[in-house]
């Protein structure tokens, strides 16, 4: 036995053999309020949307609750990294089952709706990426207008996210709870950036590695995968979002 | 600075990622930018953002320089994150890190100021010439 303060993990794993073996619920409350401030830290990052960051927290505390029940000892991976996506999901999906839509004005949701198919068709058009000023013109709107529609498109949404703006859309695993399930036991494993790659579906890694590995443009990717610049921007922000979203705080 | 620089201070935080995009937005219409580099200003400052840690207030400032680049640098930020967020992993570009994120959307990164352990990023992306 070392000697001083034993390091973070060794405490942790040793609090989960009492609980998980012992049945030492002492050892689980203080798993809980030693990892509550991952819990506050995964938090603040759905700060913001119409719930209060209390709020947020509880439903965060759940999942750490859930990942200390759930924990295998014999898979030998730090809790930190085992309990951050379950966090994260809880959140995740606290949000989505309120069915919480930001409310978008009427007039920006159409000009949204027709921004896609105006983007591709001036690239088309035009061999390139138009401007916003291209864009406005074309669909008889300011280019105030257009930079706004554009971040109505944005606005978070339990759609917008795996829903293309024709109505396309991605088998999204994180929307379902089997395959969210089958993502925390892939992430569980991992505990560096890179393998949270692994974590994407394959297309969003194709399109990840197209983008920041081949140096392929928004509109070279939309061609070959099928799919908008549109929704490739969308797909690369969530991406990268949610790769650090499955990292334990201060990994990187 | 020159006179058609824009600066923005707004609170950090997630929440006031719209507000930020929407400034990006309106300058680079000024700047004729097209839609993929807009689109790549506001990731670079998307994941700027969230990678490295704000003070309670975060400032923007855009601007054209010459030679035809639109700069801009975000601040203040604490300097051990964003050195942590942009450290060279030396896995010959394998890693998707903030480092790579910038490398491809900006043409050019770098870290000013450094001040009470905190520091001002600032990014460019060149335009080159071309028709209003």
């Amino acid at each position: 036995m070392s000697s001083g303060v034993p390091m973070s993990s060794d405490y942790d794993r040793e609090l989960l053999r009492r609980y998980h073996l012992e049945g030492d619920h002492a050892a689980r409350q203080i798993l809980v309020e030693r990892h509550l401030p991952l819990v506050r830290s995964l938090a603040r990052r759905y700060a913001g949307r119409g719930e209060s960051l209390e709020d947020i927290e509880q439903v965060g505390a759940i999942g750490l609750i859930k990942a200390i029940d759930r924990y295998e000892l014999d898979r030998g991976v730090a809790l930190t990294t085992y309990a951050t996506p379950n966090v994260v999901g809880e959140i995740k999906r606290h949000f989505r089952d309120k069915g919480w839509t930001i409310r978008i004005p009427r007039g920006l949701q159409e000009l949204n709706a027709q921004m896609s198919k105006t983007i591709e068709g001036l690239t088309g058009s035009l061999g390139r990426s138009p401007t916003v000023a291209e864009i406005a013109r074309e669909l008889h709107a300011t280019p105030e207008q257009v930079l706004e529609a554009l971040e109505a498109g944005s606005a978070y949404s339990p759609m917008s996210l795996s829903v293309g703006p024709s109505g396309e859309t991605t088998a999204d695993p994180l929307d379902t709870l089997g395959a969210e399930d089958e993502g925390y036991e892939r992430s569980e494993e991992r505990a560096s950036l890179e393998p949270a790659l692994h974590t994407l579906p394959p297309r969003d890694q194709e399109i990840l590695r197209k983008r920041f590995q081949e140096g392929l443009t928004q509109t070279q990717i939309a061609e070959q995968v099928g799919i908008s610049q549109m929704h490739v921007s969308r797909l690369i922000r969530k991406s990268l979002a949610r790769m650090r979203d499955e990292m334990a705080p201060g990994m990187i | 600075m020159s006179p058609e620089a824009v600066e923005l201070e707004t609170p950090s935080g997630l929440e006031w990622a719209p507000v930020i995009r929407l400034v990006v937005g309106g300058f680079a219409d000024r700047a004729h930018l097209r839609f993929d580099e807009l689109d790549d200003l506001q990731l670079a400052i998307e994941r700027l953002l969230a990678e490295a840690e704000a003070e309670d207030r975060v400032r923007l400032s855009f601007e054209l320089v010459d030679g035809g680049a639109v700069r801009l640098r975000v601040g203040p930020l604490n300097e051990q994150s964003v050195a942590a967020a942009l450290r060279d992993s030396g896995r010959g570009g394998e890693e998707l890190n903030l480092r790579r994120v910038l490398d491809t959307v900006v043409d050019s990164f770098d870290v000013e100021g450094v001040r009470d352990g905190k520091v001002v990023v600032r990014l460019d992306k060149l335009v080159p010439a071309r028709e209003a």
